[in-house]
């Protein structure tokens, strides 16, 4: 009985120091965004050489650098400033280099008539049997699972307060979130899921974006990203499972089950809010794979 | 007796600080913002306007309340970056109308599913006439979308020129998509395209 009662001191006690910790991350993401501001008041030419080295790295050419300046120095920008940066957007450059494109615009529309025809109606199918909430559990279930994937990134990337956030939702949500199929980590404590892979973790020790490559099923991605799928798969216990445990299929199995479960909450919607406006889908989701991968490396 | 009245009297007012204190610090465009949102959750909430049959009136009504902060000649200056110079201002004034079209078809038909999202304000620049507001979409399944609204102060009238969704720039996006089709083809087969998909969707929804 005492030993039960130390117990929930301890662990209580493990939870406000991570909540501190969390706390104290998130000072300097705030603190990060006026640090910014002098950057963005140094002329255009200074603010390219400043940049954050990762920013060069992700894309291969120096494009990056104005697109993102338009992003950030509207808020200062002058009229004048406006024009310069419309006079720089003239060289443009796509925001990555795409050499495979007859090749990747292939696999996209495979990809595209595969989700309509093929994945879409299981998907559908799926939610009409499965209530939302058990999806979510699901969904909840998978993401535990693959702790180790956001961990050691958190790691690698140098961030020890996120592990030690990543490892506090781990002992949370697999004992009270029942096996992790509820997140009480972060309902109940208000500890965020650090989206941290492999492919984060290579920009952040500059490795260059590379080509832009379109994977049947997988979709988007890029050299580096790619080799980024890679080490999480070797991450990812899911993987080791199906490794050692598992038949071939039934490994396949549990990989497309997530994926569809995963699908089925709202990656399907945002696929289509991405490409049912575009002019161009094609390129409408390769600018937004892009720029939403330069958002998460820059995070 | 007395002091209950003042300690609830103390903790009302601190409550009622502590809900309106965002509006208090937020400033001109923040407040412009989450005012227009709040008007076009309060159309979607309207129970008068719920279903189906009345998605056309709702949408209709929505379009009216949202669409002035939106500054679609600034958005279509932007998407279409070094072209716009160039074009004459027939050619600019049929590219404004076809954009704002666009978005209005691909924006408005997404309310039909609102399900009780809710937008909180969480920071805001503001440099002159330049102001970003970031806000965060938080479903009911908790999840959590943040939305940078970048705004421009058209002279006395915040408007928006900009909507950033999870990093990705709504006006980058198209600029990509039109620059890479500005790069094969002309202005005029741009046009077409985009009149094309207009059709389209306009047959796809009768």
């Amino acid at each position: 009985m005492r030993s039960s009662v130390l117990l929930m001191f301890v662990f209580i006690f493990t939870i406000c120091v991570c909540k501190a910790s969390v706390r104290a991350e998130s000072s300097p993401v705030s603190e990060g965004q006026p640090t910014e501001t002098p950057q963005e008041e140094k002329t255009p030419v200074i603010n390219k050489a400043n940049e954050d080295g990762e920013l060069k790295h992700t894309v291969s050419t120096g494009q990056s650098d104005n697109t993102r300046e338009e992003d950030t120095t509207p808020a200062i920008a002058t009229q004048e400033d406006e024009e310069l940066q419309h006079d720089d957007v003239k060289s443009e450059p796509p925001l990555v280099k795409d050499p495979l494109q007859p090749y990747n615009r292939a696999i996209f529309t495979f990809n595209d008539k595969a989700y309509h025809y093929f994945i879409k109606p299981i998907y559908t199918g799926y939610n009409s049997m499965v209530p939302e909430k058990a999806r979510v559990s699901v969904r909840n279930f998978f993401t535990n699972v693959k702790m180790p994937v956001r961990f050691f990134n958190c790691l690698f990337q140098g961030e020890f307060k996120g592990a030690g956030t990543e490892l506090a939702r781990f002992v949370i949500n697999s004992t009270v979130g029942v096996a992790g199929f509820f997140d009480p980590a972060k309902s109940k404590f208000h500890l965020e899921r650090q989206e941290r892979d492999f492919g984060q973790t290579l920009a952040k020790h500059k490795m260059n974006s590379g080509i832009y490559i379109v994977w049947p099923f997988i979709g988007p991605s890029t050299v580096r990203d790619t080799a980024g799928l890679a080490g999480d798969a070797a991450l990812n216990p899911l993987s080791w499972i199906s490794y050692f445990f598992l038949t071939p299929l039934e490994g396949f199995g549990n990989y497309s089950y997530d994926t569809v479960n995963d699908l089925s909450i709202d990656k399907g919607t945002t696929y289509e809010n991405i490409t049912k406006p575009a002019i161009d889908p094609y390129i409408a989701l390769q600018d937004a794979y892009v720029q939403n991968r330069i958002k998460k490396i820059k995070e | 007796m007395n002091y209950r009245k003042i300690t609830s009297a103390l903790c009302i007012g601190m409550l009622s600080l502590a809900v309106i204190s965002p509006l208090l610090w937020a400033g001109e465009p923040g407040k412009l913002l989450m005012e227009t949102i709040d008007k076009g959750f309060a159309i979607l909430k309207d129970p008068s306007l719920k279903g189906d049959e009345k998605a056309q009136e709702r949408r209709q009504k929505l379009w009216e309340e949202i669409s002035p902060i939106f500054n679609f000649e600034e958005m279509s200056k932007r998407a279409l970056g070094q072209h716009w110079k160039s074009r004459t201002p027939e050619e600019k004034k049929e590219f404004v109308e076809l954009f704002t079209n666009i978005m209005k078809n691909a924006y408005i038909g997404k309310t039909d599913t609102y399900s009780g999202e809710k937008v909180v304000i969480i920071s805001e620049k503001q440099d002159k006439n330049y102001a970003t507001v970031q806000t965060k979409i938080i479903t009911n399944k908790r999840t959590e979308v943040s939305v940078d609204y970048n705004m421009l102060n058209n002279p006395g009238r915040w408007t928006i020129y900009d909507v950033i969704i999870e990093g990705v720039s709504l006006v980058n996006n198209y600029r990509s998509q039109f620059n890479n089709i500005l790069i094969k083809s002309s202005f005029k087969e741009l046009i077409q395209k985009i009149k094309e998909k207009k059709r389209k969707e306009e047959t796809s929804t009768k």
